[in-house]
């Protein structure tokens, strides 16, 4: 019905209740576990059918089975972007469902857990697949409501709640901004489905409205892509969830918003491109500075991720601003990377906090004697972020700023160069402090992760390694990508 | 017929006061009657765009989006009182400004 992968995610997202019924003795408990990496591991070999399909057609259309054809009807639209995507919430999926069965297994309410884990991942596929602005804002209702959930899972604790409540009241806000940025465009074309908005606004001369729309659009999806003012949500949200959860949501949720903003304004905003380019710019600078600058004072380790997350959106958004094939070519790369780099990084900080039950970096001083493998990995993660050339931060992160110069917005480019080496300071205080520093009372008595945990870590601190030393295939991948979204002909063609 | 302008104008206020609930109640449950304000600014210009697109025909697209568009509200709503609840339970309040544990 919607494509194979996203209704084998949906089918699975629905009978994971069956199986935790079977499964509600605490030694079955890892059969929950186990089915919903086989879900995920499903989707993806029917990501990869969808993949070839894609790549010899160019574009997927699927429309449903009512008389009602685009662009009336609801319809799905799938490029090599939106696959490329799709790939990248799988395989991180994967990994924090892996993850999840040693790091839940003391926690109640599992079956809710995993299912809620499947359902954010279909709806995130779904935003990625999406045809026209309705389907996109059903699935990202779809992939907010479940992420509200998630981030108060453990509703024990008073950090939860709070997060919960203010993510959940942002971010609603920005669903129903989105919703009525929706309404305008329907108001001036009649229509909502990409390729037909697309077509009748173009070319069309800004006015008033369309200004309004542009404003709407970009605070709407900015609130998910938090971008600096908007981006408050961010740490407290990523840190009262649990890791595997702050992995998914860092990795890959949060990019979902810069996906569909820059689906949006490349498709429908044409007539207006160099002034949401300058506007995406200059929000990206303040992005940057805003991560980086509180980062830098940060005592807890898991904040401290969130918020070098925020200034990792501010390159992507950067490289997405460009608009240009390099800039978007980089930006897709780094969000492929960030999605690993930051999954090893929150994945080895919950082993940290797993073990030593806090997470408070001057508690952890030192914990390399205790936990080596975790710590090496996380080192590898470190090293990756900071751009050391031998691993796969290095290339993105280079490529877009090679691209501002190309696009000759040199300034934003220094600034982004700035904002690289600020970020190396407060990573080198983490590294010195969890590999130099004596260790302290709770590091001494952390034990190592058990081999649940470490070999997801171990597979992607050898992705960050095999994509820093043999970049070429993951760069063709997203220029693939970053030219599907360029080439508004075949995507409107294939449509109308 | 009235005109369009009035309806939207209508829509764009809600719009406002919704904001204005957001940041300035401090009760919880206030919170999420603001969101619900800001959903249905949304509906209402969505159902004003629907009916003034032809004269004398209602175009069913809006409708149809206003429809599912009102259950994710209530999901929404729905979510965000079970939280409160939990937090009421908590805190024994439902006063925001007694959740700033958290910063930044």
């Amino acid at each position: 019905m919607f494509t194979e992968p996203l209704d084998v995610l949906l089918i699975f997202t629905v009978a994971t209740p069956v199986v935790g019924w079977v499964a509600y003795r605490k030694a079955y408990r890892k059969i929950l576990g186990i089915y919903v990496a086989l879900g995920l591991s499903v989707t993806a070999y029917f990501l990869y059918e969808l993949y070839r399909e894609v790549a010899e057609k160019g574009v997927v259309l699927i429309v449903g089975q009512l008389p009602f054809n685009p662009p009336l009807g609801a319809c799905l639209e799938i490029d090599m972007l939106s696959v490329f995507m799709a790939f990248l919430y799988t395989i991180s999926g994967l990994f924090a469902a892996v993850y999840s069965i040693k790091y839940m297994e003391h926690d109640t309410g599992l079956t809710e857990y995993y299912t809620l884990l499947l359902g954010m991942i279909a709806g995130m596929t779904g935003v990625a697949f999406a045809g026209d602005f309705f389907t996109l804002f059903v699935f990202w209702e779809l992939m907010c409501l479940t992420s509200y959930a998630l981030v108060a899972f453990r509703k024990q604790r008073w950090e939860s709640i709070e997060a919960g409540f203010k993510y959940l009241i942002m971010s609603a806000a920005g669903s129903a901004t989105i919703l009525l940025a929706m309404s305008f465009l329907y108001g001036m074309t009649g229509t909502v489905n990409f390729a037909a908005l697309a077509t009748s606004l173009n070319n069309a001369t800004p006015d008033g409205w369309l200004y309004v729309t542009l404003t709407l659009i970009i605070v709407g999806f900015g609130i998910k892509a938090a971008i600096v003012p908007f981006h408050t949500w961010l740490p407290d949200a990523h840190s009262a969830a649990p890791s595997p959860i702050s992995a998914l949501l860092s990795g890959v949720m949060v990019q979902t918003g810069a996906y569909a903003l820059i689906r949006i304004l490349i498709l429908v905003f044409g007539s207006m491109q160099s002034m949401w380019q300058m506007t995406l710019a200059i929000f990206a600078v303040f992005t940057m500075f805003g991560g980086n600058i509180m980062a830098l004072s940060q005592n807890d380790l898991k904040r401290l991720l969130a918020f070098s997350t925020i200034a990792q959106m501010g390159y992507i958004i950067f490289g997405l601003s460009m608009a240009s094939l390099s800039g978007l070519t980089g930006s897709l790369f780094h969000i492929m990377n960030h999605a690993i780099m930051k999954g090893l990084l929150f994945l080895c900080a919950g082993s940290f906090i797993h073990q030593a039950k806090t997470r408070d970096l001057r508690k952890l001083r030192g914990i390399r004697k205790t936990m080596p493998l975790t710590s090496a990995f996380f080192a590898i993660g470190v090293i990756a972020i900071i751009a050391i050339p031998p691993l796969n931060g290095f290339w993105s992160e280079l490529m877009i700023v090679m691209a501002g110069i190309e696009a000759e917005m040199i300034p934003f480019s220094a600034l982004m160069l700035a904002n690289m080496i600020f970020s190396v300071v407060y990573y080198i205080r983490v590294l010195r402090m969890i590999l130099l520093e004596k260790p302290t009372a709770v590091s001494k008595k952390a034990t190592e992760a058990p081999a649940a945990m470490l070999i997801p870590t171990l597979i992607l601190a050898a992705l960050c390694i095999i994509i820093g030393v043999y970049p070429e295939p993951f760069i063709t991948m997203a220029s693939r990508a970053a030219e599907a979204l360029l080439n508004l002909q075949t995507y409107i063609g294939s449509m109308l | 017929m009235i005109p369009l302008v009035y309806y939207l104008a209508g829509a764009i206020a809600l719009y406002i006061i919704g904001m204005y609930c957001l940041a300035s109640k401090r009760n919880m449950i206030r919170l999420v009657i603001g969101i619900e304000i800001l959903m249905n600014a949304a509906h209402l210009t969505f159902i004003v765009f629907s009916a003034y697109r032809t004269v004398g025909y209602i175009d069913p697209l809006g409708h149809a989006i206003v429809i599912m568009s009102i259950v994710f509200a209530g999901c929404v709503t729905a979510v965000a009182l079970t939280i409160v609840t939990y937090a009421y339970r908590h805190y024994g309040t439902l006063d925001v400004r007694k959740l700033r544990r958290l910063k930044g």
